[in-house]
């Protein structure tokens, strides 16, 4: 069953989205202008690259994500098994989950969470 | 059926694989790195190893590609185009790849390879009754001692990000 499933979830995936596509193309009013392709109609075109270059900040959040994404991935396994290990299971990740608490308090004392 | 479902994958991640390597645009290729980590996942759920499929789109698609955009992101000329390297380079780097493929190709070819009967695959908690178990053969002690690795990742990540302003706090307040 399993497989055949995700072999029939692909190929109507596919065909939802390229019959939408060829249908819309089919049927659609055509025209073509130099200002159709502006990124604003009829408003002002943009000066410069839109590229920018993000604040150093953000890079500290996305460390501290992945430091509790990983966290997180530790903890499925423990709650697939809670009900059978019981309260020491509970115990057991409680350290587990002070000790990274301790982390949590040390980046807020230290402003790490704060937005300059 | 499963053969289908792992040539149509193994197709996926080597085009995204050489997409990633050749495009010229380092936003482009982390998006195409994207896939062929989330390719690498269908393959573990392909062989039933649900957990580890889990941990690799939380942790490689979820978190690394964040890094890794954010480091892209930081980057003063994004709109910049890399170049291309000259010929000699780009014929040792050929040759380099060549010889690694070799390596992997008589390895894997000399290897015997032995079909197991009734072989068990590892579930999720499997993982969690190990990872608890304070008896012999459980890992209690590493599964608590990740969580320190963690956090002195954390502190560290925190000192080096911040290390000049933190260090100009203390000297205040002393």
């Amino acid at each position: 069953m399993g497989s055949e499933a995700i072999i029939v979830f692909l190929i109507a995936g596919i065909v939802l989205v390229a019959g939408a596509n060829f249908l819309s193309n089919l049927i659609s009013h055509k025209s073509d202008n130099p200002q159709k392709r502006e990124p604003y109609e009829s408003g002002m075109t943009t000066i410069g690259p839109t590229w920018v270059q993000f604040k150093v900040g953000y890079y500290l959040f996305a460390i501290l994500f992945l430091i509790f994404d990983v966290e997180v991935a530790f903890l499925i396994p423990w709650a697939v098994v809670f009900k059978d290990f019981g309260a020491i299971a509970f115990i057991e990740v409680l350290i587990f989950l002070v000790i990274l608490g301790l982390g949590l308090m040390y980046a807020w004392k230290k402003g790490a969470l704060k937005w300059e | 059926m499963e053969r289908i479902i792992f040539y149509s994958i193994a197709l996926i991640m080597v085009v995204f694989a050489i997409a990633s390597v050749t495009s010229r645009k380092m936003l482009r290729s982390v998006i195409y790195l994207l896939f062929v980590l989330c390719g690498v996942a269908g393959i573990y759920f392909l062989i039933d190893y649900n957990f580890l499929a889990a941990i690799q789109l939380t942790v490689y698609a979820g978190g690394i590609i964040v890094l890794i955009i954010f480091s892209v992101l930081l980057v003063h000329h994004i709109e910049m185009q890399l170049e291309i390297a000259k010929l000699s380079r780009q014929i040792l780097t050929a040759v380099a790849c060549m010889v690694g493929l070799g390596i992997f190709l008589t390895t894997i070819y000399s290897h015997e390879f032995n079909v197991v009967e009734n072989s068990r695959t590892t579930t999720t908690a499997d993982i969690g009754s190990k990872l608890l178990s304070y008896e012999a053969g459980g890992f209690i002690l590493p599964f608590e001692v990740i969580s320190v690795l963690l956090l002195a990742a954390m502190i560290g990540a925190i000192i080096i990000a911040k290390g000049a302003k933190l260090t100009g706090k203390n000297d205040k307040a002393l």
